[in-house]
């Protein structure tokens, strides 16, 4: 058989066909199933740029950012009894079906730090690619943020920055301690009301959806 | 690496622009190259004299879709982040007939119309001005025509969604579909071209 006998657009079908006929079998979409790259992950825990602190994340609000979206993990009850201003509420189970964009920050917090953790490591396996925990979670929030401690023996860069703490604290409905105050137990203190929380940016979506215009 | 890049977030909202501007700039080349900088040509379409645009549209179509099926199968492609127009089927019928209405009276369609114009030619200016007044006056009547535009919502589906069939039954489908419609369209050209 001589190639020569079929012109460019008989070999252009046969191709075409070909490619189809293979494409029977294809399964493009990857569905539920993802890829881990074990290595890349673990560098990333190790290199610990996996998490924002609650002072970074209280700095980010105070200055109004909106290039993130902070998720809330925690139940509904909880976070309607205090949630970290401008955060939206979803349960771990309903994270796979929150519209989320590949390319947005996220930045996720849960009590402690561990649902956190595990929700960074299935959005990360899920080709999200910039996730942060807030460390500590809102256990690290309420310490750090919402109720800070100047420890007694504070030389002066720590009083001064106690000082623009104590700010933040208040900016949050909070209230820095000194001295004796510090001794008690952060946990026991009475948690804002949420009567008037700072205004909302709402969710930040940096990518604004644009309607695309497609035809010939 | 994985694609779609931007949405990956491999570059960033001013660099897809100058993408965009780049993919433009060769889509307009290839429709003028093709012939379709000429409303003669086109035209030609509607009386069957000429399959061009049919034959060129549909290998488009057939190669587009060959490209993203193997790219997502071999995983370079995340198909489920490729953006849709969502579909509202009464709608983009009403919409299809005046842009088809549209293109036989003016001999162009949107995209040919801008590479005619680059050429030079008048009437694809004028037919540029249409389409200035065109989107003025859908913009001025939205309001009225609101409910009818955003009826019958179906969402971002493709059509092995809706049928409920296999992704690579329905690619080998529509490849047959093309070899068998251009055999028929160069039988309509000779036919259409022994008649006049």
């Amino acid at each position: 058989m001589n190639l020569r006998q079929f012109t460019l657009n008989r070999k252009l079908a046969i191709v075409a066909v070909a490619l189809g006929t293979l494409a029977l079998l294809a399964q493009p979409h990857r569905g539920p199933f993802v890829r881990l790259d074990a290595r890349e992950l673990a560098s990333v825990v190790e290199a610990e740029v996996d998490h924002v602190t609650a002072p970074e994340l209280a700095a980010w609000i105070v200055e109004g950012r909106a290039d993130y979206r902070l998720l809330d993990l925690r139940t509904a009850e909880e976070h309607a009894a205090y949630h970290i201003p401008t955060a939206e509420n979803v349960p771990l189970t309903g994270l796979a079906d929150y519209p989320l964009l590949r390319n947005e920050k996220i930045v996720l917090y849960s009590e402690g730090g561990i649902h956190s953790a595990q929700a960074w490591m299935l959005l990360r396996a899920q080709g999200y690619e910039a996730v942060y925990m807030v460390l500590g979670g809102l256990d690290s929030w309420k310490d750090e943020v919402l109720f800070p401690a100047l420890p007694a023996d504070a030389d002066a860069s720590a009083r001064a920055q106690f000082e623009r703490a104590a700010q933040v604290a208040k900016f949050f409905g909070g209230e820095a301690r000194a001295g004796a105050e510090a001794a008690a137990s952060a946990a026991s203190a009475e948690l804002p009301k949420l009567t008037a929380p700072p205004p909302m940016p709402g969710p930040a979506t940096p990518v604004a959806k644009k309607k695309k215009k497609e035809g010939c | 690496m994985m694609t779609p890049l931007y949405k990956y977030g491999f570059f960033g909202e001013e660099f897809s622009l100058l993408v965009a501007f780049v993919l433009g700039l060769g889509f307009g080349f290839f429709l003028e190259r093709a012939g379709f900088g000429s409303a003669r040509k086109l035209a030609a379409q509607f009386y069957l004299y000429d399959m061009s645009v049919f034959k060129v549209m549909f290998t488009a179509i057939v190669t587009a879709m060959l490209g993203v099926t193997y790219l997502g199968w071999i995983g370079v492609l995340d198909l489920d982040l490729v953006y849709l127009v969502p579909t509202h089927l009464g709608p983009q019928i009403v919409g299809g007939l005046v842009l088809g209405v549209g293109f036989v009276v003016g001999g162009y369609c949107p995209g040919t119309s801008v590479a005619a114009l680059a050429t030079g030619r008048i009437d694809a200016m004028l037919y540029a001005l249409g389409i200035f007044a065109g989107t003025f006056v859908y913009a001025e009547v939205y309001p009225a025509i609101k409910g009818f535009v955003n009826s019958d919502p179906m969402g971002q589906v493709t059509l092995p969604e809706v049928f409920g069939l296999p992704w690579g039954l329905v690619v080998y489908a529509v490849v047959v579909i093309a070899v068998v419609g251009f055999w028929g369209a160069t039988k309509i050209e000779r036919w259409a071209g022994s008649r006049s």
